[in-house]
């Protein structure tokens, strides 16, 4: 296999190399006449990303035979893009037979130096290959990687996982009891329950998808996806870079979701390259669906079930120190369901200590049934945006209720901060303002 | 010329410029040097474990004053360079300062110390002694010899010496010199968990390499710690002039890397400076390492 590249390809194969080694260790390289294909699978195999080049990236491009396939550190070619980039005149990578136990790289600087490397593959190469069928995925949202950033600011920098909880958008505008709005989308923080230390910001962002998202799809049922912000954020920075916009496709709690970068209108047959990175999702719904999860079991033993074949390999959230319990403390704060007045749907639920206690399920269930909003101090949350949870405005729902209907509104009026206080991108309209925070929440 | 009196008052006005040439020779938190006086000007020689020597020159024409008193032999000592590099620290003040920042130094004080006083300030003196000591011989002779009749040696952009050498460290192994006539070119080897090659070719049109010179194929390998220490500390203003550095190899694999450093300070009027700016030689500071090669390798030849 011999691939030279020059000029702007040089400078994107480096953003790609860069993307590709915040994800994972080793890179697989499988060249074919038609495409040189990338992958990388993530320690914990979490996270998989690939990188398709087609022949007309390069300048030179041969394979000899079907298929060529190795693997490498990637920390060995990141060390050889050291040099940097812009005084690079051209880079040829070669491997001379399909089995040589070196791959070749050479740049030719500006400058007149010529450097070549030789780098080992991998004996054993661990060569995973996944492909997911874009076109299953029955939710999807595409967004500038700028302004998807622009809403991560707003979480705690070393934020581990976040979950996204898509509702379908309105059609119709709500009636002026329910001033929610098309807020249809709410990204949130996941803080591991089981955590001791429990001194991170928490952060909900609820966003209209019409103002922030360029395309945004879901129909049904709210579905939530909870996956690791490491990865996304490498994946961001690589669009961002490559001036892309960035596909998000998802289905729900413990499906995989794929990030594609969106190339203007089509479906990006005409670039020379397309990546894609594929995310487990955590096991649990943060959303109360009737059941209380998942039996976390399942999470227990991920590490030994990830050998699926090469199609559809469901990618199980390894969650190692999950409770025997659900971890599926977190209600959601707002209202999923039904307009005011037409039954409670999911209800407004407390919000759960995270990390202090583990309730059984039984004793959840309990805590569903308190109509009096009281929350002690000890199962005070600490979000970002405080609501006296005295005010849930729509007391006369029936918190018992576990069915859900049709969701409609998508926030609990409760959850809104006063306008001024509102660093959310979305202008507000008319909404309710909420009362000023009660004392004990001061101090969170 | 008095016995008693010092062997050398001198005085200094671009402190900064002789800082530059002495860090450019601490590979080491800890290294004692030696200091040889002669009327010629001021040598100072730093050496690790018999394989690596660097010498700074600071000729005498460096200095606005310069008065060597030492009639009987060249005089030396042994002093700690960080204690001296962070000493004259002290002194030196920052680019565009007004004031300037002369030193004197003397050698030797009362107690064989050397002497340093900021002369020419009008507000503050500071005052230096530090202690020096009697300097143990040289055990290893780096006796540099011509390898044979035809020179071995180029000379390399400083920036690109050292980006090569930087380079070089992934490799993690000893890095190979290899000089070779045809075609003219130097390469820069190294093969540990992986192998790295640089080749710097001799051609007319780039100004990558300076000048050559070479009449047959020659290699030598050196260990990659004391190669490194040869540029890890260029200071940044040869780096940003990017003026050649030259290395050559003598006789038996030794080789020699020599840097140029500017101890010029181009706002202030100095005797050795024309009207024009141009810094004449003397301005300059010459930098010399000697590497010995390892001793398993013999020179390849053709």
């Amino acid at each position: 296999m011999e691939l030279s590249l020059s000029g702007n390809a040089i400078k994107t194969f480096a953003r790609c190399i860069t993307c590709l080694a915040r994800v994972g260790n080793e890179l697989a390289i499988q060249a074919s006449p038609s495409q040189l294909a990338f992958h990388t699978l993530n320690s914990s195999r979490s996270a998989y990303q690939s990188i398709i080049f087609k022949p007309d990236f390069f300048d030179v491009y041969t394979v000899s035979g079907n298929q060529v396939q190795c693997s490498v550190l990637l920390k060995a070619i990141c060390s050889l893009l050291r040099t940097p980039i812009a005084s690079i005149d051209n880079l040829s990578v070669k491997l001379p037979y399909p089995d040589a136990s070196k791959v070749q790289w050479a740049l030719e600087c500006y400058s007149g130096m010529r450097k070549t490397y030789w780098i080992t593959c991998n004996v054993e190469p661990d060569i995973q290959h996944l492909s997911l069928d874009r076109t299953k995925f029955p939710s999807n949202f595409v967004v500038r990687p700028r302004d998807l950033n622009r809403l991560l600011v707003n979480f705690q920098s070393s934020l581990q996982e976040i979950t996204i909880i898509a509702t379908e958008q309105t059609s119709l505008p709500s009636d002026a009891a329910n001033e929610i709005g098309g807020k249809a989308v709410e990204l949130r923080s996941y803080i591991d329950p089981t955590k001791e230390n429990d001194s991170s910001l928490h952060t909900q962002l609820w966003i209209d998808p019409t103002e922030e998202f360029l395309q945004y799809t879901h129909t049904g049922d709210p579905v939530d996806v909870t996956f690791g912000v490491k990865e996304l954020k490498a994946f961001l920075s690589f669009c961002e870079s490559c001036e892309v916009d960035i596909q998000l496709y998802f289905e729900k709690a413990g499906e995989p979701i794929l990030m594609a970068p969106k190339f203007g209108l089509d479906d990006g047959s005409s670039s020379t390259f397309d990546s894609t990175l594929v995310l487990a999702s955590m096991l649990i719904s943060q959303l109360r669906e009737g059941n209380p999860s998942e039996p976390p079991q399942a999470a227990t033993t991920t590490h030994g079930q990830d050998e699926h074949g090469a199609s559809q390999a469901q990618h199980d959230r390894c969650i190692p120190n999950v409770s025997e319990h659900p971890s599926d403390h977190t209600r959601i704060w707002s209202d999923l369901s039904a307009k005011s007045g037409s039954g409670s749907g999911i209800g407004t639920e407390e919000r759960q200590v995270q990390g202090e206690t583990n309730l059984n399920a039984n004793q959840q269930r309990e805590m569903q049934r308190i109509s009096t909003m009281q929350i002690s101090k000890a199962a005070s949350t600490r979000e970002n945006e405080p609501a006296d949870p005295n005010i849930f405005h729509p007391m006369e729902k029936d918190h018992a209720e576990e069915a859900r209907d049709g969701p409609v509104s998508q926030r609990h009026p409760s959850n809104w901060v006063d306008a001024d206080e509102d660093d959310d991108d979305d202008g507000d309209e008319d909404e309710m303002c909420v009362q000023s925070t009660p004392p004990y929440y001061e101090e969170h | 010329m008095s016995s008693e009196g010092p062997d050398l008052v001198c005085e200094v006005d671009n402190v900064q410029g002789i800082v530059d040439a002495l860090t450019a020779v601490r590979w080491k938190r800890q290294q004692d040097a030696v200091v040889e006086l002669s009327e010629h000007g001021v040598v100072l020689i730093v050496e690790e474990s018999s394989c690596l020597q660097a010498k700074v020159y600071l000729q005498r024409e460096l200095f606005i004053k310069y008065e060597y008193g030492g009639a009987q032999g060249r005089p030396r000592f042994g002093v700690s360079l960080g204690l001296l590099v962070n000493c004259l620290n002290t002194f030196s003040v920052p680019a565009g300062g007004r004031s300037s920042s002369t030193i004197e130094i003397r050698y030797p004080g009362p107690d064989m110390q050397l002497l340093l006083k900021s002369v020419d300030s009008l507000d503050a003196c500071i005052y230096a002694e530090i202690r020096t000591r009697i300097p143990e011989t040289i055990s290893w002779d780096y006796n540099f010899e011509p390898a044979g009749t035809t020179p071995l040696s180029f000379t390399v952009k400083s920036a690109a010496l050292k980006e090569a050498i930087d380079d070089l460290e992934w490799p993690g192994s000893s890095v190979q010199i290899i000089l070779q006539p045809d075609p003219p070119s130097v390469t820069f080897k190294g093969e540990g968990h992986g192998d790295l090659q640089i080749d710097f070719m001799y051609y007319v049109n780039t100004d990558l390499l300076i000048a050559f010179s070479c009449d047959r194929q020659v290699s030598y390998r050196y260990k990659y710690k004391f190669l490194q220490a040869t540029t890890s500390n260029i200071p940044s203003s040869v780096i940003r002039d990017n003026r050649g550095s030259k290395l050559t190899i003598g006789r038996g694999g030794m080789l020699k890397v020599q840097h140029l450093v500017s101890v010029a300070r181009p706002s202030i009027p100095h005797p050795h400076v024309d009207s024009a700016g141009y810094q004449q030689p003397s301005r300059i500071a010459y930098i010399e390492f000697f590497v010995k090669p390892e001793e398993d390798e013999s020179t390849i030849n053709d």
